[in-house]
């Protein structure tokens, strides 16, 4: 990283706080990423972004006061010259801004270290570009010997250097990598299969690709002469790539700025049993290898595990410490007084725009780290030896839309291979279904967890996912008829 | 060194290192967001952005670059790089791309009202002053409103290798609404967006608080009076603009992106269903629907979200007919898939960012406003339903599968709209049912803004949804 200057950081908090402001942030990030896009087993373009920039969190106000006046600037190519002349300046324009409801403060508290977070970074990112071509080349043959007529696919890759400083004088730096890898495989017309590796650590990465480029081959051509599927209600595997797009979504629930919009169907249910008593999930930032895991969240408080639901029971929201403030103050009649609202480290410099891109706004609110499921016993053979009753494997999904996502009632698209499973064997494949229903009783349809645990970050899942094969019952299917 | 001369200099570096084709987009934006709810605000943030996105082609490879850092060294490294890459890759087919006349042109947006001359306090006070509305207006049914105001000042200068420079000015405003509305436990959502490529006048102009207002007093409506009703015959479906314009992006929008039929989106957006048309017949031979449809997509209609003159491969825009009296017609294009199809690019190549490469994307997508009246439509009519608006929808990922859950309908009877609303009336239909079920189109039209995703990463752009209303005959509804 030839450009980070760690004592931007310094100059950017003091600059801020001499020109008049309460609170600060400011983190400093450089990014090199590439990424390779390939389809009909060619690659198609080749990426690489070079990155680097300062945000700076600023706020004025008392702490007992409803709310405080907030900013967050952006410095692109920052140094020394342009933090002198844009803090001041951004700092004066807050007297003019109203108060945000949505900030209350931010860790006061001083830490003196952080948890050692696991194969953040790996030496081998620095020459992996190199290489990155010839790996797609042999996943793409590896894949058309394992039964793909072409192939299409995405890997990016890349390391970024995160530092962060706050008025309290917490954070640190810390180095990251990440290889991220979708391999989409057709063998005829309406016949895929998909495979993803996400990673960052590149000691297996050719083994990982092309086990994943043989994979999908394999699930194309089984799924190949797919028949038109029949409605109904069946049982349902989900692959990992599904549940974590699925599942996902109720698990963005358990965030108060999703209650505030009214955009989750887990509110008002803290302490009820939202799935079966057999699942449970935590927001993760320490686990190893986690695309989010990281040693400290944007306020700089210590990183550490929050259970959102166990053994079926809503145990726990993610907050920062403005957002759990705000949730008491919301729910004062029911939380204790002497309760102190906390935060769980899940404080990030969030984008808040439309475009999707570095040109949107930030501003510190609650985000998911990495959600994990707590694996169950079974194999994926073994879930699919124990479907007595007609059961649908699906392999990958996407649009997931809801009719109101308050109520979490959905439909989504199951893509790629599918198959009918019947008396404990693969029938035959299936298409042309869509999977409709509701969150929570889906989640408390869950009868069966698979062992193994994989990790899922792609275009339909955002946030870092570990999750086994899940079995849920009793799903209700529907197709265009007309 | 600015923008400008940043890219000539990008594009004459690139050649001579060897690209065939080396093409530089500066952009320099400032975007503004405010965000509240229930009329306070969380969130106020101006953010500034300036950054050179690259594109190189060598050897039939492509690759495409950004930097923030605005320097010719910096320039100078990242080409290299994007050279070292193409260098590293191999194709059977090389990419090559249309041969297209040069252009040296400047054009700007309809602004009559720069967001700058507007003070922070008016602004506020327009989403105050719609929140009160909206709640006064609803009685109180929708009790948790976010809105989301943004605006967008864009300076885009875009040089390439072949000699084409276009410099632009593009001003971006919209308003998103979230209103959750909530009667007696019945619950109903609704996103609504509006936008447009003006000032801050549109929003008067537009009387965009009425439009809002009125659309919120819909959603309270509809939560106090919508029931289950059943149909257990194919029935007449008539659809406004709003569900009529979701139709025409993603039925036909969608799988007429050259890049897609060709396969290039595979991996995540998909393919796209015209590819088995393609491979039985050829374009302008395939019926799609009846005579009386025709698809448009526009990118020249002034002020409308999806509006440009120039696309980001510096081709003039231009008007395109995908579907035209029910066969298909043209396909959308940039230079790279016009070579393919062995014609010149229709303009449909945009970014969505300096960060990102251009790709094919629809602007202003809608079925072209028939003879009728709304009312002819609803008159011939015996039962049905008339829905003017929507909530959930997907598709398949080929364009072909795909469901629209209405919000605001209503029961036809013997030719009249009655006091009946129909809670949440179930389209899942392949679009060849949706065109060839058209038996008639109105002559009004009515559009909003939506964002459309596609890419990755992923680039969401602005691009107007609506039409006119359309009359569907015989069609399951559940």
């Amino acid at each position: 990283m030839e450009r980070f200057d760690e004592e931007l950081l310094e100059m950017a908090v003091d600059e801020a706080t001499r020109s008049g402001a309460k609170e600060a942030i400011a983190e400093l990030v450089e990014e090199d990423s590439s990424q390779i896009r390939f389809s009909n087993s060619s690659i198609d373009v080749n990426k690489r972004w070079d990155r680097y920039y300062l945000d700076l969190f600023l706020s004025k106000g008392r702490p007992l006061s409803l709310g405080r006046k907030i900013t967050t600037l952006t410095i692109q190519d920052p140094n020394p010259k342009k933090i002198k002349e844009r803090v001041p300046k951004e700092t004066r324009k807050l007297e003019d801004l109203p108060k945000s409801k949505l900030y209350w403060g931010m860790d006061n508290n001083s830490h003196s270290s952080y948890p050692k977070v696991k194969d953040l970074y790996d030496k081998r990112i620095e020459s992996f570009s190199e290489k990155a071509p010839k790996l797609i080349e042999k996943t793409m043959q590896e894949s058309k010997e394992a039964g793909a007529k072409k192939v299409a696919g995405v890997l990016y890759f890349g390391k970024r250097k995160r530092g962060l400083l706050t008025g309290y004088g917490n954070g640190g730096t810390y180095k990251t990598s990440h290889c991220e890898a979708t391999v989409r495989s057709f063998h005829e017309s309406g016949s895929s299969g998909q495979n993803l590796v996400v990673t960052r650590d590149l000691s297996d990465i050719e083994e990982s690709l092309l086990n994943a480029g043989r994979k999908a081959g394999e699930l194309a051509k089984k799924s190949a002469e797919a028949k038109e599927g029949k409605e109904g209600t069946y049982d349902l595997i989900m692959s990992p790539t599904v549940g974590a797009n699925i599942f996902g979504s109720l698990l963005s629930g358990a965030n108060p700025i999703m209650w505030i919009a009214g955009m989750s169907c887990l509110k008002g249910k803290m302490g009820d049993m939202v799935s079966s008593e057999k699942l449970s999930v935590r927001d993760d930032p320490l686990v190893d290898g986690g695309m989010n895991s990281r040693p400290f969240d944007a306020e700089g408080t210590p990183s550490k595990r929050t259970s959102i639901i166990q053994d079926g029971e809503f145990t726990g929201l993610i907050n920062n410490t403005s957002s759990a403030k705000l949730w008491k103050l919301m729910n004062w009649k029911k939380l204790k007084f002497w309760v102190r609202p906390k935060t769980t480290s899940n404080s990030e410099l969030g984008q808040i725009g439309m475009t999707g891109t570095e040109n949107d706004p930030r501003t510190l609110i609650p985000k998911a780290s990495n959600y994990v499921v707590e694996p169950g016993n079974y194999s994926f053979e073994e879930m699919i030896s124990s479907s007595r009753r007609p059961t649908i494997y699906i392999t990958s999904n996407w649009y997931t839309r809801f009719t109101n996502m308050r109520e979490g009632k959905f439909s989504t698209v199951p893509r790629d291979a599918m198959f009918l499973i019947k008396d404990g064997e693969f029938q035959r494949p299936l298409r042309n279904l869509r999977l409709k229903g509701g969150l929570i009783e889906m989640a408390k349809n869950v009868v069966e967890i698979g062992k193994e645990l994989k990790q899922v970050k792609w275009w339909e899942v955002e946030t870092p996912t570990f999750i086994p094969h899940l079995k849920i019952k009793d799903c209700k299917f529907t197709r265009a008829r007309q | 060194m600015d923008g400008k001369s940043l890219s000539d200099y990008a594009v004459e570096y690139g050649g001579k290192k060897g690209a065939q084709y080396s093409e530089a987009r500066f952009v320099s934006s400032v975007d503004e967001n405010y965000i509240a709810r229930n009329g306070k605000f969380l969130s106020i943030q101006e953010k500034p952005t300036k950054g050179i996105g690259i594109r190189i082609l060598v050897d039939g490879c492509m690759s495409f670059g950004s930097t923030d850092r605005l320097e010719r060294k910096s320039v100078e490294n990242l080409i290299d790089s994007l050279i070292r890459s193409a260098k590293q890759t191999r194709r059977k087919e090389p990419i090559r791309l249309s041969e297209e006349k040069t252009v040296k042109k400047s054009w700007k947006g309809p602004v009559k009202v720069p967001f700058k001359d507007v003070s922070d306090e008016e602004k506020q006070d327009f989403i105050k002053e719609l929140d009160k509305a909206v709640k006064q207006g609803t009685r109180k049914a929708i009790k948790n409103r976010i809105v989301f105001l943004s605006t967008r000042k864009e300076d885009k200068f875009i040089a390439n290798s072949d000699g084409s420079r276009i410099n632009s000015n593009l001003s971006f405003i919209s308003i998103l609404t979230v209103m959750n509305a909530d009667v007696n436990g019945k619950r109903e959502q609704r996103l609504l967006g509006l936008g447009s490529t003006s000032g801050w006048e549109w929003l008067k102009k537009k009387r965009i608080k009425k439009r809002i207002v009125k659309e919120a007093k819909k959603l309270a409506k509809t939560v106090r009076n919508a029931k289950n009703v059943k149909f257990k015959k194919p029935i007449d479906v008539v659809v406004s603009g709003d569900v009529s314009g979701i139709m025409a992006h993603e039925n036909v929008g969608h799988p007429s992106e050259a890049d897609r039929i060709m396969g290039r989106e595979g991996a995540q957006a998909g393919e796209s269903f015209y590819r088995d048309l393609m491979e039985e017949s050829e374009i302008g031979k395939i019926k799609m629907g009846n005579d009386n449809v025709s698809i448009i997509d526009d990118p020249t209609m002034r002020g409308s979200p999806g509006y440009y003159l120039y696309d980001d491969e510096c081709v003039k825009a231009q008007k395109r007919y995908l579907v035209k009296n029910g066969y298909l017609n043209e396909l959308l294009l940039n230079r790279e898939y016009a070579h393919k199809f062995g014609t010149t690019s229709n303009a449909a190549s945009r970014s969505n960012s300096y960060s990102r490469e251009p790709i094919v994307r629809m602007s202003n997508t809608f079925f072209e406003p028939g003879e009728h009246t709304k009312e002819e439509l609803i008159e011939d009519v015996d039962r049905g339903i008339l829905m003017n608006s929507f909530t959930e929808w997907n598709i398949d990922d080929r364009r072909f599968h795909s469901k629209y859950v209405g919000l605001e309908a209503y029961l036809i009877k013997d030719g009249k709209v009655t006091n009946t609303m129909i809670k949440r009336p179930v389209l899942e239909l392949t679009t060849k049912s949706i065109l060839q079920s058209i038996d008639a189109v109105s002559k009004d039209y009515v559009s909003r803004m939506a964002t459309c995703g596609k890419s990755d990463p992923m680039q969401p752009v602005p691009v107007s949804v609506g039409g006119p209303h359309l009359r569907m005959r015989d069609i399951e509804v559940r």
